[in-house]
């Protein structure tokens, strides 16, 4: 792997009693789009507010670009954040705010700056305590995608963005990665992240339990098979790599299967199968699975 | 069931016990302030014989009747209380009920917490009375608390009732003030500085009416002033203060009405619309913060220039009077104001003042980070390539820079105004008058930004605690002739009476140092701390 465009080591943060975050060692590297998946509390957040320096490691290291988190005026040089829950001063309106973290920022180009308004169909002659949800959003999406920073972290930035809004967002991704931005991209839109990730990361608990690309994802895990047979279905109960085996009495049998399949194609060419659907899980039924083994 | 408890509990009882929980500490400070401080002056009273004629000549002066509100029942523990304690308590206590009315109504509003809260069967009108209703109870507690602390400490029970009576009608019309500034305007900061501008007014007037005969139904025009016709001890009118009640009555209904109004979230006055962008201080961290202390301080600029000019032009008026009647010469320094017979001990004694608002601007102005960063507003400027350190240096040397400013202009509003009658006051010697207070200033500085390293709740507070606190104690200290450790725990203590006299360097520069240390911790503090962003 080539430069690392973030990159953690052992990194840890105990609130009180609360391990929020345990051991985690991650390596993005430069002009990837990573995913950042985990439910809710994982620690994802917390993650990006140790990266960002906003918050301290109680223990291990960060470092953006090599530089390390903690100096955050070298390592903000080279990044762009948007926050989750994004407020701004209410009186100032949103062309203020976009010149404010222009002037303070790491650099910005206004012109595709322009350009992103007009995408968002932003209206920034408003005050900001006028904007909803979706158009503070906007407001930091904006800022954040001008200033062609090397690293974009976004904190769920679509959470309150309508479906128009969304295409507009993933087209800004490409765009960022078409220009070898890295983007780490922390999000519950399965479906988004499916879209536009080369890799994705899934927390959970504070732990990071997978990192892989979308492919080898489904790979790792679970297919699913429907068989029916002209005669009487094998009994497949028992076979290495079956599970959640249902068989509903007739012609048809379901499972899942997991590792190689070699053990069940056998079990199933002993008999005789009429039709077979072979389905990978979507990225959503791979993080519920995740979320099934938590709850266990 | 847990569910069926709840609802059957009505969702008033709910809000109401939302608002007490939001109300309960600084209700219980308050009160212990108010009546703590009255029974301590009643009880520190010493009796002196005063002269009839010489009594007569202090309630005719206008400067004493400007400065002090006019003097009543003066030879009386309770009417020496009332006159010591009254306004110094009517302030504070006003100042609470309308930054708690705005604090738990616009506040809770604009950070969010009320959508929730309003999904349900509450309206928001509701939940406005509601909240004003349990905060309205506040002040009635703080009357009868100071009622209770004077007749034990042992004075007359009308007296003591009439003055708890008006304190309580005081803080009632202030709750309701907040409360509808807070339906007024969109944001808590707007509300808040509507809210405090009735209250500067109410001052002025209650002084203007005070120390013009021909202008003395002003009076009836300010709480302050309404509180003063009550006089308490003396001819114990309940008229003035059942009108007070009833105009904090009225505006309670209005804030109701107004609440009905307006969409959550929304304000009567709208905000305006669309409107070009002015770029103007927007293109550093240190450019920003002057732009957000712009127009705050333009407003507490109004306030202080306007009381400095008004006590410039009371100056000579005060300082013949107490040359030509010494008794009270030695009655105001007992009561804190030394040296008021000359001109410039005159000036030196209320500059000192001086250092109780321009310290609470400085503690408001850190609060006001914290705030910004409690609302996750700093987020995105933190995200961007500034240190936390540079953050706060700016935001505290522009804060410092702004109270500079406010000082200034206190000394040059008090030279014009004893310019204007000839009361020979140098400009160089009030200038110097009025920066004599930096000291307390920095401690305020100081303390406001180690708070915000280490305790960013409580940053206003740990932040006005040298001038206000420091304030409230010296006038404690001096009522009941404390020992001199006592006394010389407040900053006060330790300022020299500039211009009558040279300046306390060393003293200064002590109070500097601690103020240096402050910093100092708290900006390691603030470094070290997780953010909340």
């Amino acid at each position: 792997m080539g430069v690392s465009a973030l990159r953690t080591e052992h990194l840890s943060k105990r609130y009180g009693r609360l391990l929020a975050l345990d051991d985690l060692t991650l390596d993005v590297a430069a002009g990837e789009v990573f995913g950042f998946l985990g439910p809710n509390g994982a620690g994802k957040s917390t993650t990006i507010r140790l990266l960002l320096g906003l918050a301290r490691p109680t223990s291990g290291r960060a470092w953006i670009f090599d530089t390390d988190a903690a100096d955050v005026a070298a390592a903000h040089n080279r990044l762009a954040y948007v926050p989750a829950d994004v407020a701004l001063w209410p009186r100032m309106t949103g062309a203020e705010v976009l010149d404010l973290l222009a002037r303070i920022g790491p650099g910005t180009d206004t012109a595709y700056r322009e350009e992103l308004i007009q995408r968002f169909a932003l209206d920034v002659s408003k005050p900001a305590g006028t904007y909803s949800t979706g158009n503070r959003q906007k407001v930091a999406l904006i800022a954040a995608f001008a200033t062609r920073a090397p690293l974009l972290v976004l904190d769920e930035p679509t959470s309150g963005l309508d479906p128009l809004m969304e295409l507009q967002f993933r087209q800004a991704v490409g765009v960022a990665r078409d220009n070898g931005q890295t983007v780490f991209l922390s999000s519950h839109q399965l479906a988004e992240v499916e879209a536009v990730c080369d890799r994705v990361g899934i927390l959970r608990a504070g732990e990071l339990v997978e990192v892989a690309s979308v492919a080898q994802l489904r790979r790792l895990h679970h297919t699913e098979v429907a068989a029916t047979f002209t005669g009487t279905p094998p009994d497949l109960a028992g076979v290495h790599g079956v599970h959640d085996l249902h068989a509903d009495g007739g012609a048809t049998v379901r499972f899942t299967l997991s590792g190689s399949p070699a053990a069940a194609l056998r079990a199933l060419a002993d008999a005789d199968v009429a039709t077979i659907v072979v389905r990978e899980q979507s990225l959503e039924e791979i993080f519920l699975a995740y979320y099934g083994q938590n709850a266990q | 069931m847990i569910a069926t408890t709840a609802a059957a509990a009505g969702p008033e009882r709910v809000l109401r016990g939302l608002a007490v929980r939001q109300v309960r500490r600084g209700a219980l400070v308050v009160t212990a302030v108010c009546a703590g401080m009255s029974a301590l002056v009643v009880v520190g009273y010493h009796s002196e014989a005063l002269d009839p004629a010489a009594l007569a000549a202090l309630a005719r002066n206008s400067a004493i009747r400007t400065l002090f509100g006019e003097p009543v029942a003066l030879d009386q523990a309770g009417g020496f209380t009332v006159w010591r304690t009254g306004t110094v308590l009517a302030v504070l206590l006003g100042v609470w009920a309308m930054l708690a009315a705005t604090r738990i109504t616009r506040g809770e509003e604009g950070a969010g917490r009320w959508g929730l809260l309003l999904s349900g069967r509450i309206t928001l009108a509701e939940a406005v009375r509601q909240h004003l209703g349990v905060l309205a109870v506040v002040p009635v507690l703080v009357g009868a608390a100071t009622a209770a602390a004077m007749i034990a400490a042992g004075v007359d029970a009308t007296g003591s009732l009439l003055q708890g009576t008006g304190l309580a009608a005081v803080g009632l019309f202030f709750v309701a003030v907040g409360g509808v500034t807070a339906q007024l305007f969109a944001s808590r900061s707007a509300a808040n500085g509507a809210a405090a501008a009735v209250l500067v007014v109410g001052l002025l007037t209650r002084m203007v009416g005070d120390g013009v005969p021909a202008l003395a139904w002003l009076r009836w025009l300010s709480p302050f002033g309404l509180l003063a016709l009550t006089r308490p001890f003396d001819s114990n009118r309940g008229l003035p203060v059942s009108v007070l009640a009833f105009a904090g009555v009225l505006l309670l209904a209005l804030a109701g009405r107004l609440a009905a109004r307006r969409d959550v979230g929304a304000a009567i006055l709208a905000t305006a619309g669309s409107r070009p962008a002015r770029t103007a201080l927007l293109g550093s961290v240190p450019a920003f913060a002057v732009r957000r202390t712009v127009r705050p301080l333009a407003a507490w600029s109004a306030g202080i220039g306007a009381y400095f000019l008004l006590l410039g032009l009371i100056a000579r008026s005060m300082a013949e009077f107490l040359t030509g009647n010494p008794e009270f010469a030695t009655m105001a320094a007992q009561a804190g104001f030394p040296a008021l017979d000359t001109v410039e001990g005159y000036a030196a004694t209320l500059f000192a003042l001086l250092a109780v608002p321009v310290g609470v601007f400085v503690a408001v102005r850190l609060a006001a980070v914290a705030a910004d960063e409690n609302a996750r507003r700093l987020t995105l400027l933190l995200a961007a390539p500034v240190t936390r350190v540079r953050l706060l240096a700016a935001e505290a040397a522009v804060a410092g820079c702004a109270a500079l400013v406010l000082i200034t202009e206190a000394g040059v509003a008090m030279w014009a105004g004893t310019a204007i009658v000839h009361a020979g006051l140098g400009a160089g010697e009030a200038l110097a008058g009025a920066w004599n207070v930096v000291p307390i200033v920095l401690l305020c500085l100081g303390a406001a930004v180690l708070a915000l390293g280490w305790a960013p709740r409580a940053v206003a507070a740990i932040g006005a605690l040298p001038a206000a606190g420091g304030f409230l104690w010296q006038v404690l200290a001096d009522s009941v002739d404390a020992p001199s450790w006592i006394r010389a725990l407040s900053p006060f203590a330790h300022l020299a009476a500039v211009p009558a006299t040279a300046p306390a360097w060393v003293a200064a520069s002590v109070m500097a140092g601690i103020a240096a240390a402050g910093v100092v911790a708290g900006i390691i503090g603030y470094r070290r701390r997780d953010l909340c962003a």
